[in-house]
């Protein structure tokens, strides 16, 4: 029952006044408060393994919005919402729990459908493309750092440090930027290359 | 999958969904206060993709794996991404192992043939020169075809950037244009500010209270007094007049008596001021009476909006 209230529910213009003036009284500084925070919840429930990480984080949001627009102080609805999103994980967990089937009834565990090739051959291509856009040292850098097994990685990440003269951490961080720089490269040049084809 | 340290093992272990409640509670809430750790996780989350790729992890850990990153859109390009880095990455590294490595293949060679006979020596040094005659041929030609390919995309990629060159110029112009319009709309705005301290309106009659078109009166916040002008017509010849101003729901507003006709130059009319703090936004709804002797006569009904901003 209380279930079925909470989902009737939805985020009202009010509502969502009131949530933005508790985050500042700046209309500006509020909706960038509020971008943040959701962007942390979407974060989490992605960490947590959500399938809709967008949806659950409005969730968390909207039960916010309704306890502040129902005369709740809220001092902190960053953090607030944080908890708020716990209960929302446990909730689902909860539902998945009564939802359980016996094991001959349950479908095959989920796995990642390969890829065809010519689709992997498409983002291969772009990858390099963008690769080429790199300067030579930090191509080298990606590539290096995370290639190889175990071992080799570990030894090939070593020989960075001391190539670069740079601290693990700090190289750590300069491959993970340039990875996700590369990714939204090569994701852009996919979604080019298909509007191209339209 | 083994983690370089024990920092990596926890984050490892939290990504996999396999640290107690409480204890996911605590990365999750030093992730989301601290940006150091944050990337720290991720860079966890990378190489743990990295491992799911490449086949390294454990049975249990790439179930978890599975249940926790194949659901979220996000996650699967990222494993996409991870995929293409790992063949590009082996290809690149491969090629590089295979100009770095010839020498010992050459010395092992060399190895065994001190072992041969001079007519095996000699028939196969006959066999190598010829390969190398061969493979030679085969690079020339290869080495040709590349350079061919490498002038087309260089032409390929001097067309996109000439493409991206002119669409960042078209998207700077756009972005100029609209900066002016904004520019001359603050400044319209405050010059309309600076003159709003009066809002008009002038009032045509209606026809019903049903009738959609209604004049609309705009009150900004400068605006302290709204004026309203009625036309009269040739036939409207009362000495005095009255105005009786109310909401659509007929809730009286404001009632102003002895109001007098005056000049203009398309014939008379009659104004007269209201205070915008009567006013709120919504439907209204104004008549106007003619007073003769003891006698009131209504003249008309004007219906307008007014839109506080």
């Amino acid at each position: 029952m209380a279930d079925a209230a909470r989902q009737k529910w939805s985020l009202t213009q009010e509502a969502l006044d009131g949530l933005l003036a508790s985050l500042a009284p700046d209309r500006d500084i509020a909706a960038e408060r509020y971008l943040e925070m959701r962007k942390n919840l979407v974060r989490l429930f992605e960490w947590r393994g959500s399938t809709t990480p967008e949806e659950d984080a409005d969730e968390a949001i909207n039960r916010c919005a309704r306890k502040i627009a129902a005369g709740v102080e809220i001092r902190d609805p960053a953090t607030y919402s944080i908890g708020v999103a716990r209960m929302v994980l446990l909730e689902k967990n909860r539902e998945r729990a009564r939802a359980a089937r016996p094991l001959e009834e349950v479908p095959e565990p989920q796995v990642l459908p390969d890829e065809p090739a010519r689709e992997m051959e498409r983002g291969v291509e772009c990858l390099r493309r963008c690769l080429a856009e790199l300067t030579p040292d930090n191509r080298h850098l990606i590539l290096t750092y995370y290639y190889g097994e175990k071992g080799r990685k570990i030894k090939n990440r070593k020989g960075l440090t001391e190539l670069f003269g740079l601290p693990p951490g700090t190289l750590r961080m300069r491959a993970l930027r340039l990875r996700e720089r590369l990714q939204t490269c090569a994701e852009n040049c996919l979604q080019q290359n298909d509007a191209m084809a339209l | 999958m083994r983690p370089e340290t024990a920092d990596e093992l926890s984050l490892v272990k939290y990504l996999l969904g396999d640290l107690p409640e409480a204890a996911q509670a605590r990365v999750e809430d030093r992730a989301l206060a601290d940006a150091d750790f944050r990337s720290a996780l991720d860079a966890a989350e990378a190489d743990l993709i990295d491992a799911y790729v490449r086949d390294e992890l454990s049975a249990a850990e790439r179930r978890a794996f599975e249940q926790r990153f194949l659901g979220s859109p996000q996650r699967r390009r990222k494993i996409a991404f991870a995929r293409n880095l790992a063949q590009v990455a082996a290809e690149t590294t491969a090629a590089e192992r295979d100009f770095s490595t010839p020498l010992s293949a050459w010395q092992t060679l060399v190895g065994v043939l001190r072992g041969w006979s001079p007519a095996l020596q000699l028939a196969a040094t006959l066999a190598a020169l010829l390969c190398i005659v061969g493979v030679s041929s085969i690079i020339f030609q290869n080495t040709q075809l590349r350079s061919r390919v490498a002038v087309l995309e260089s032409q390929g990629r001097d067309f996109q950037a000439q493409k991206e060159n002119l669409q960042r110029r078209l998207g700077d112009e756009q972005a100029r244009a609209g900066d002016l319009a904004a520019q001359l709309q603050r400044r319209q705005t405050a010059s309309g500010a600076q003159a709003s301290f009066v809002a008009s309106l002038v009032l045509l009659p209606g026809l019903t209270r049903a009738e959609t078109r209604r004049e609309q009166l705009v009150l900004n916040s400068s605006a302290q007094i709204a004026h309203i002008e009625i036309p009269l017509e040739a036939r409207d010849d009362y000495p005095r007049f009255r105005a009786e101003l109310r909401t659509l729901s007929g809730e009286e507003v404001l009632i102003l008596g002895n109001l007098l006709k005056r000049a203009a130059p398309a014939g008379y009319l009659v104004s007269f001021d209201v205070p915008a703090t009567v006013l709120s936004t919504g439907q209204y709804e104004l008549t106007l009476k003619g007073l003769i002797n003891q006698s009131v006569q209504e003249i008309g009904y004007y219906y307008f909006s007014v839109q506080k901003q």
